[in-house]
């Protein structure tokens, strides 16, 4: 049943704010919540952007050569980003301690693999052939070795960790990018990064919340996963670096992110 | 709102109720809608009625003024959330994990 389709309703004895927590935990970590929630904005936009009456690669765009390069290079690193957390976010399913984070998780797999996609079809749509070799030449190696790193956390078992690096820092850095570049972005790109940002905060916030809830349960893993943040910081900042040069974007705007990024940590505790 | 004594002694005072229209915040199922809009920066003033969630930045929205001790909920990052009152006398909110 489309949105369109769905029975209009009496809103009126609604009010999110006067659940109980275990009815709002039980409602926003749903499978049905999601799927009412990205049915919101996905619907009529395949591949992430509204579809015109042209195929898109023969829509006037403003790209010079340079400018496409570049952004093929930035959606190439976009594409090993959400790769990283499609194998994660799937592998961790497995060790999730509960039905709400393997329901959860299973959402955000589905979210992932849209995003993958999307990101694909861009690459295409900019004349990218071999979209799977071009990642492979263009990606940057420290971002791969933040891949590796995640999916080690996974297969090691470690819940804690693993949400820490997946869904609080890997997502924070992209949840950045996307907002950073999705100011300067071609149309057709801002509108699939806006709708990309949409699930990310789903994602985030559920790591910074699970993850808050089992900091509280056992206060002992702070310490430990302070040090993994650490750690991972300095791959965040190495991709970080290295991206400016292909992704424009207004200083201010990435100071603000990083100090949200900050901000989270903060109110975690990992510092 | 940026006096204590100010927040004290409007805990007397009945609560203002408002009726809540969609603002095109499409990020959760429908019947949720109304209780959230984006916000849309520093220019973007708040109703007494509306916070923001620390976590995703979303403008939370509830039927009633929003006073000191309410327990709020953010839909859209699964975030639950007590009003404050912050340092600079405005109204802020603590996560609640």
């Amino acid at each position: 049943m489309s949105e369109v389709d769905r029975p209009e309703f009496d809103s009126s004895e609604f009010d999110p704010h006067g659940m109980n927590p275990e009815d709002f935990l039980d409602e926003v970590h749903s499978f049905e919540f999601w799927f009412q929630a990205v049915e919101g904005y996905l619907t009529d936009n395949p591949y992430g952007h509204e579809s015109g009456d042209e195929p898109i690669s023969d829509r006037p765009d403003d790209l010079t050569e340079s400018d496409k390069d570049s952004l093929i290079t930035t959606l190439c690193n976009y594409c090993v980003g959400e790769t990283a957390a499609l194998e994660g976010a799937s592998g961790m399913i497995a060790i999730a301690p509960n039905r709400h984070s393997k329901i959860f998780l299973a959402t955000q797999v589905v979210d992932e693999a849209r995003h993958l996609e999307v990101f694909l079809r861009r690459l295409q749509d900019l004349g990218v052939t071999d979209p799977e070799g071009e990642i492979e030449r263009r990606a940057n190696p420290t971002l791969q070795v933040f891949k590796r790193r995640l999916l080690e956390l996974v297969k090691a078992g470690d819940w804690s960790a693993a949400l820490l690096a997946q869904n609080v820092i890997l997502e924070s850095m992209e949840h950045a990018a996307f907002l950073v570049h999705a100011t300067t972005a071609d149309p057709v790109t801002a509108q699939i990064l806006n709708g990309v940002m949409k699930d990310e905060r789903r994602h985030l916030g559920f790591g910074e919340n699970d993850l808050g809830r089992l900091l509280s349960e056992h206060p002992g893993n702070r310490r430990r996963l302070a040090d993994i943040r650490h750690e991972m910081d300095g791959l965040v900042l190495a991709v970080f670096s290295r991206a400016a040069d292909d992704l424009p974007g207004d200083a201010s705007m990435r100071e603000a992110m990083g100090r949200e990024y900050i901000e989270t940590m903060d109110r975690l505790g990992l510092v | 709102m940026n006096d204590p004594n100010e927040q004290a002694v409007l805990s007397e005072v009945p609560r203002q109720t408002f009726e809540l229209e969609e603002c095109g915040f499409r990020e959760v199922p429908k019947k949720w809608r109304k209780f959230y809009r984006h916000w849309e920066g520093p220019g973007d003033e708040l109703g007494p009625n509306e916070i923001i969630c620390p976590v995703c930045k979303v403008v939370i929205r509830s039927k009633r003024e929003i006073r000191v001790g309410d327990r709020l909920y953010c839909m859209p990052c699964m975030s639950r959330m007590i009003v404050v009152l912050g340092e600079d006398g405005t109204l802020q909110t603590d996560v609640t994990y």
